[in-house]
């Protein structure tokens, strides 16, 4: 499969990889595909771009879903979560909030949900007759998964995820052009 | 209007969305929160039955939550704590 990937596409495995490792996470997960499908510049991106006021805010929700520790929901209730964080640094010592994982070395894993997006994005690319996978592709794979952390997300940044999918079509249709 | 003030009204905010989220970040703060405070509590020697009682659970349930993450606790904060 990953034979018919296109240079971006390898480009987006890569860069998820990095995403996670950014945040110190131990697996590969769909929303660190999204994440990386905002840094490579490619039809992804731009699609994602075309239908929402700027790919920064994006980045933002799906971190704080992948995490949970969602800082704009807890000020919602009357939290300070940099307040929290510095009470707790100050006693237990820097990044004490953060997640326990330890940085793993050499290639992460992908999860369950992440593997299935990939493979999702071989059965975008078949059902619309290319015989590449582009990063566009991928991104039309996340769509198929409306539960999963990065739609979520997605739907939280206030993306209609209808435009988002006629977007990512139009990208790949010119890509196959 | 403080950002304090909003925020407060806002905490009363019926859009399900908002609230739902909330209460989802104040779980995984509240779960981080415990996991620091019984490692920082086991590596000044209290007892799982000690800490169960302050958290107001049983020991078996502290213990089966919390045996994993001790060691790497230990690691992390080191002997000084």
């Amino acid at each position: 499969m990953f034979e018919r990937f296109t240079k971006d596409a390898r480009a987006v495995v890569v860069q998820a990889q990095q995403e996670a490792r950014a945040l110190r996470h131990d697996r590969i997960e769909a929303g660190h595909l999204l994440l990386a499908l905002t840094a490579v510049e490619g039809g992804a991106a731009r699609a994602l771009d075309a239908c929402l006021p700027g790919l920064d805010g994006l980045r933002a929700r799906v971190r704080a879903e992948i995490d949970g520790l969602d800082p704009d929901a807890l000020a919602s209730i009357g939290v300070d979560l940099s307040a929290v964080r510095q009470a707790a640094e100050s006693a237990f010592g820097e990044g004490a909030l953060d997640r326990d994982r330890k940085e793993k070395r050499g290639h992460l894993r992908f999860t369950r949900e992440a593997k299935k997006v990939l493979e999702l994005s071989l059965r975008v690319a078949l059902s619309n007759g290319h015989r590449f996978i582009s990063d566009g592709h991928i991104l039309l794979a996340l769509l198929m998964l409306p539960e999963s952390a990065p739609v979520r997300a997605m739907r939280n940044a206030g993306a209609e995820l209808e435009n988002v999918k006629s977007a990512a079509l139009r990208e790949i249709t010119a890509e196959a052009a | 209007m403080t950002d304090g003030e909003q925020l407060a009204r806002e905490a009363g905010s019926r859009d399900p969305a908002v609230g739902l989220r909330a209460v989802r970040a104040l779980r995984e703060l509240a779960d981080r929160l415990e996991t620091l405070q019984v490692g920082n509590a086991r590596s000044l020697g209290w007892s799982w039955q000690e800490v169960a009682d302050a958290l107001g659970v049983s020991r078996q349930a502290v213990h089966k939550k919390h045996r994993n993450t001790e060691t790497s606790l230990f690691a992390r904060f080191g002997k000084d704590t």
